[in-house]
């Protein structure tokens, strides 16, 4: 196990590096030069080349690609053109409402998709089992800033059950903080919810159709018990990929959700970073997504070998 | 108690402490018109950096709401007979936020930076001899031609402010941003707090030195009765107006005309017309580069635009909000004309403009439009040029991006291939508009004007002549000329004169008809 | 039940279709075995017709401005509204219809074809498929979104480079797809024979694993197809997909979005073509799934 454990960490660095190299190239390949950009508009040809030999823009890519590496291992990503501050220092600033929304936004939707998937199988061929696929359907196909438009307008204007927009920290208290999130959380986990319940039923229905889940049925053993300690025990291996996979789609959700409802997040700064064709910023925030991506797949895989000993790389 | 306060505080086992209650009286949350991207109100001359920056710095002198300079940081002056000569003293004990003391060369310092970038500024630099400190409070400019504007430039609220800066700041490179934010101003800013594109944070500067009158605009006591000030920058004008209606946030300076109608229904909300003098729509043209170098495109452009077009995008629905001003100056006030300005005046002539653009060979000419989308005004006179413009017959290249960035884009006199642009669009102050001092987009100094670098020198000989107008009626006679003549060479085309709304929870009090926010003297219950 | 799916879809013989009794006793069947196909597709062929004949669905010019009769509520004149320039709301969203069936399906087929190239190649060639996998691994680890706002902030905006964008999102599932099918046909004995008798490669791609790769590459390019669309949708309102004055439907939501308290119809109509379009295309993904690969559709 632990050698398995050793060789898929090893695994990751290869693809990271393929996602540096990417990366990179998306700054280097941007129109538009960083010299000068850095002179100003009353700079003179000469001072841009100064300035361009003086950033080290002349040397070839590869000589580039490995200084911008070795500076971002060391947690510098560079510096925004538009607000002249630290892309890391920018990221720090925001990240504790995307990491928040995330959060329990998994929690929400693992909460909810788990039991309406053991649910529907259960009762495969019912209507709760209809409902649940419907549910699941329109989860994938409506955009989630149209369920977050929905849900505030319904339940913060209405209603007034919820703030409308901004985030809360969490160090104001667990009530605020949920209650600042609870509708982008909902909104965003729709299409996750959506996912889930389907894999869910899905491997539900497989495991039930297995023989020794036969013989426990025949056995007399109490439906509850099949479902929750056999069924969702084995289930839980595809639950547990799915919820890795499912994390990209999460974390471009996240960007949407966080513009539909001005929650200060490392979402709403690609996003403003885009108008303003901010390279640096949306490289440091893609590398950054990308690496937690890659993280949570590896803690994913890594788990696998928790629920399922016999599984090998 | 709301029932979302009651699911809040069910969920946090016992609510907010009640000490936090008390302090949300003394904290003012308000949305600006725009996203802060910047603090420097002398190199800028965006209205969203000047009204923050009005908070930090202070100014020598300061407009009162008749526009009139009264004495803020200066205790007072002295002028000789002939205009020439003019002595300041400074108030004192007045401190920067870093403790230290305001002297004159840090007034002077500033005052030179401020000089290169404003256009009464610079006239005060053509003519200037010295300007020369005497001791620490007083300060001294000696002209070799009379200057009879001395204290409105020093006291206007348009930007480039002369805000007085440390001189270390001051010694900043005057077409390059500060960066950092120390002034003597009533509110501190907080640089630590700062989430450009969400949040910025003003915090009550305690050593601030308080005038004894009452405060008006940028005159007498800046009192302030907040400990902080928090600008939060929605993601849209929908997120402001919801926040806004929920009580997250106090003040929203610029809301949405068509949200208006639901936030009078409001009973929370009070709603106000911020500025009686409005605003002049402004579609800008850069007169360096074709095809807009050529007038006769500026003017195919003028004979085609409809301002009703512009203006209804621009405010919507309610007729009482907006009229047509074939004028380059604020309806409404004393000097106001609409000499030379029939072509914007009666049938639109798309053909006519077609005709002209195609003896000038311009038909099919690309025009880079360069459009700011986060900014509702900007976005919608954008998209109505877009239409004009292809209706005439231009390659529209329709570039969509933030106000930040045509901020620092429309400053590049470079091909719009290499970064520059040819048409965008803002507005202006009515109270900038008046007469042609405080007017910073009127000149056509070529190079040394505002962006666009218009170039007319009629246009510059009259404003010349109006400095030296002896009389309303001879100053009256060259503001005619002011108009016709820049209408002759379009310095820019105006799109219309409209008012805008602001609003604000009615637990707030104080907030005044100003051309710009005005902090000191509002309270929250 | 593959096969004779399989035998359905295929073109069947005159005689076997021209009497009408049996042939509506067929449809009736093929109804009643795969009704998401039926509904996905007929919802589908329904949208096509709109995005197709636009011009003759009573519709104006979709950019064309006028102020002065902005924000209508939706009346017998603007069937959808107005919006705050004063276009027809009704007519932008029928012609929004093409920019999304455009985006959808270009982004499927070259998402299809050119994963299918990289699949095929990395499949036999042992030397390519070390690079090339950990390629894809690295572009897959760059979640979607994010890698079509990164690329599309390297261009200018337009249909093409957002059909390109998405594409490359979408190229890593459906190479490492046909990968796999590849890599368990080589064991195949069949294909072994073909190899040791001495047949081409091209020859052996062509005739025996192309074929068998088509049926699990179209139910994946299906769901392509409706990522793809929402994915257009949600990159043009955020400002990063198509450009601003083109009436797609993430467009006309960005546009009413200001005003969704007070003009709800402005997003209400994008956004009702938007979701009935994806969920069409899902359902016929569905369908085909279970009716093309019932051990996949087990599976998922």
């Amino acid at each position: 196990m632990w050698a398995y454990a050793i060789r898929r960490i090893i695994a990751t660095i290869p693809v990271m590096g393929i996602v540096a190299l990417f990366v990179f190239s998306l700054l280097y390949l941007a129109p538009g030069d960083p010299a000068a950009i850095i002179a100003g508009d009353q700079a003179t040809p000469a001072d841009v080349e100064r300035i361009r030999a003086s950033l080290g823009l002349d040397r070839p890519f590869l000589v580039r690609f490995l200084e911008w590496l070795w500076n971002v291992l060391n947690g510098d990503l560079g510096v925004s053109i538009f607000t002249n501050l630290p892309v890391a220092h920018m990221i720090k600033q925001r990240i504790e409402p995307t990491l928040s929304l995330m959060v329990l936004t998994l929690t929400f939707a693992i909460s909810f998709a788990v039991p309406m998937g053991v649910v529907a199988a259960w009762k495969q061929g019912k209507w709760v089992d209809r409902l649940v696929m419907v549910v699941a359907v329109l989860g994938f196909s409506v955009p989630v800033f149209v369920v977050g438009y929905v849900l505030a307008y319904t339940f913060a204007l209405q209603l007034d059950w919820f703030p409308v927009q901004g985030y809360t920290p969490i160090t104001a208290g667990l009530g605020p903080w949920i209650n600042n999130l609870a509708l982008p959380a909902v909104a965003l986990g729709s299409a996750f919810i959506a996912l889930l319940a389907r894999i869910t039923r899905a491997t539900m229905l497989e495991v039930l159709s297995q023989d020794y889940v036969r013989t426990a049925k025949a056995k007399g053993v109490d439906q509850k018990t099949i479902l929750f300690v056999h069924g969702l025990k084995n289930a839980a291996v595809p639950i547990v990929t799915i919820i890795g996979l499912g994390f990209a789609g999460l974390i471009g959700g996240a960007v949407v959700t966080e513009s539909v409802f001005a929650i200060p997040g490392v979402g709403r700064l690609v996003v403003d970073a885009i108008l303003r064709r901010d390279y640096p910023v949306i490289q440091g925030v893609v590398l950054m997504f990308s690496f937690v991506y890659v993280i949570v797949n590896l803690g994913v895989d890594l788990l696998y070998t928790v629920f399922d000993p016999r599984i090998r790389y | 108690m709301k029932r979302r306060e009651l699911i809040s505080g069910v969920a946090a086992g016992l609510a907010m402490p009640a000490i936090a209650r008390a302090q949300g009286a003394r904290v003012l949350k308000f949305v600006p018109q725009a996203n802060l991207s910047s603090m420097d109100a002398v190199a800028g001359t965006q209205y969203v950096v000047r009204n923050a920056a009005l908070m930090v710095w202070d100014t020598l002198y300061g407009v009162n709401a008749k526009l009139e300079p009264q004495p803020q940081m200066c205790e007072g002056h002295e002028a000789s007979p002939d205009l020439k000569t003019w002595t300041f003293k400074l108030r004192p004990g007045l401190k920067f936020h870093d403790g230290g003391a305001v002297t004159t060369r840090d007034v002077i310092a500033s005052l030179e930076r401020w000089m290169v970038r404003d256009t009464m500024g610079q006239m005060i630099k053509g003519r200037l001899d010295a300007l020369e400190a005497i001791d620490d409070r007083i300060f001294r400019f000696r002209l070799n031609k009379p200057f009879a504007k001395m204290l409105f430039a020093l006291g206007k609220n348009n930007a480039p402010v002369a805000l007085i800066m440390p001189e270390r700041i001051a010694k900043t490179d005057p077409f390059k941003l500060i960066s950092e934010y120390v002034g003597s101003g009533p509110m501190k800013f907080n640089t630590s707090e700062w989430v450009p594109g969400s949040k910025a944070v003003f915090e009550k500067f305690a050593d601030y030195s308080v005038r004894p009158e009452a405060g008006e605009w940028l005159a007498g006591g800046k009192r302030m009765y907040f400990d902080r000030v928090e600008w939060l920058i929605p993601s849209d004008a929908a997120t402001a107006g919801a926040a806004l209606q929920n009580g997250e946030v106090d003040w929203w300076e610029t809301p949405l005309p068509d949200l208006v109608p639901l936030l009078k229904r409001n009973r929370n909300i009070n709603l106000d017309i911020s500025d009686p003098l409005g605003n002049i729509g402004s579609l800008r043209f850069n007169h360096l580069q074709p095809p807009f170098n050529d007038v006769r495109a500026r003017r195919a452009v003028l004979m085609a635009l409809s301002q009703a077009d512009y203006m209804q995008a621009v405010v919507g629905d309610n007729p009482d909000l907006w009229k047509e001003s074939a004028s380059y100056f604020t309806p409404g006030t004393a000097a106001y004309t609409d000499a030379g300005g029939e072509i914007l005046k009666g049938k639109r002539d798309i053909d006519g403009a077609k005709k002209l653009l195609a003896e000038a060979g311009l038909l099919g000419a690309k025009v880079t439009l360069v459009v700011a989308m986060d900014v509702a005004i900007t976005k919608a006179e954008g998209e109505v040029t877009a239409d004009l413009l292809k209706k005439i017959g231009f390659d529209v290249d329709f570039v969509a991006t933030d106000w930040g960035t045509v901020g620092a884009r429309r400053a590049k006199k470079d091909p719009p291939s290499q970064g520059g642009w040819n048409i965008f669009h803002t507005w202006h102050a009515g109270a900038d508009c008046v007469n042609p001092a405080p007017y910073t987009a009127l000149d056509a100094g070529g190079d040394k004007a505002w962006f666009g670098w218009p170039k007319s020198d009629g246009v510059q000989k009259a404003i010349a002549d109006w400095y030296d107008a002896p009389d309303a009626a001879a100053e009256k006679a060259a503001m005619a000329a002011i108009n016709r003549l820049s209408f002759e060479n379009v310095t820019y085309a105006p799109t219309g004169f409209f008012l805008m709304y602001q609003a604000w929870r009615s637990n707030v009090t104080g907030v005044v008809k100003a051309p710009f926010p005005v902090f000191w003297g509002v309270q929250k219950s | 039940m593959s096969t004779t799916t399989m035998g359905i879809t295929a073109a069947p013989d005159l005689g076997e279709v021209l009497p009408p009794r049996k042939q509506r006793g067929k449809i009736g069947m093929f109804i009643y075995r795969h009704p998401t196909i039926f509904v996905g597709g007929l919802l589908l062929f329904i949208i096509l017709c709109i995005g197709v004949f636009a011009p003759l669905l009573f519709t104006t010019d979709p950019t064309a401005l006028a102020p002065a009769r902005r924000t209508r509520a939706p009346n017998a004149q603007y069937w959808f509204g107005t919006d705050m320039l004063g276009r027809d709301v009704y007519s932008r969203v029928l012609y929004g219809t093409r920019i999304s069936l455009i985006v959808g399906f270009s982004v499927a087929v070259v998402a299809s074809v050119v994963g299918m190239f990289i699949g095929l190649t990395s499949g036999f060639i042992r030397q390519v498929d070390a690079i090339v996998m950990r390629v894809m691994d690295g572009l897959q680890s760059i979640p979607g979104i994010l890698l079509a706002i990164a690329l599309m902030a390297l261009t200018r905006a337009s249909v093409e480079n957002v059909i390109v964008a998405i594409a490359v999102t979408q190229v890593p599932p459906v190479s490492r797809l046909v990968r796999s099918v590849v890599l368990s046909l080589r064991e195949q004995p069949y294909v072994e024979a073909a190899v040791a008798a001495g047949t081409r490669m091209p020859v052996i791609i062509i005739k025996h694993i192309l074929p068998n790769t088509l049926a699990p590459v179209s139910v994946q390019a299906t769901f392509i197809c409706a990522s793809a669309m929402l994915t257009e949708a949600t990159l043009s309102f955020i400002g990063a997909g198509t450009p601003p004055i083109i009436p797609s439907w993430g467009n006309i939501m960005a546009e009413g979005r200001a005003l969704w308290q007070v003009k709800p119809y402005i997003v209400f109509f994008p956004a009702a073509f938007l979701s009935v379009t994806v969920l069409a295309v899902n359902l016929l993904g569905d369908g085909l799934r279970d009716a093309l690969d019932p051990r996949l559709a087990k599976r998922i």
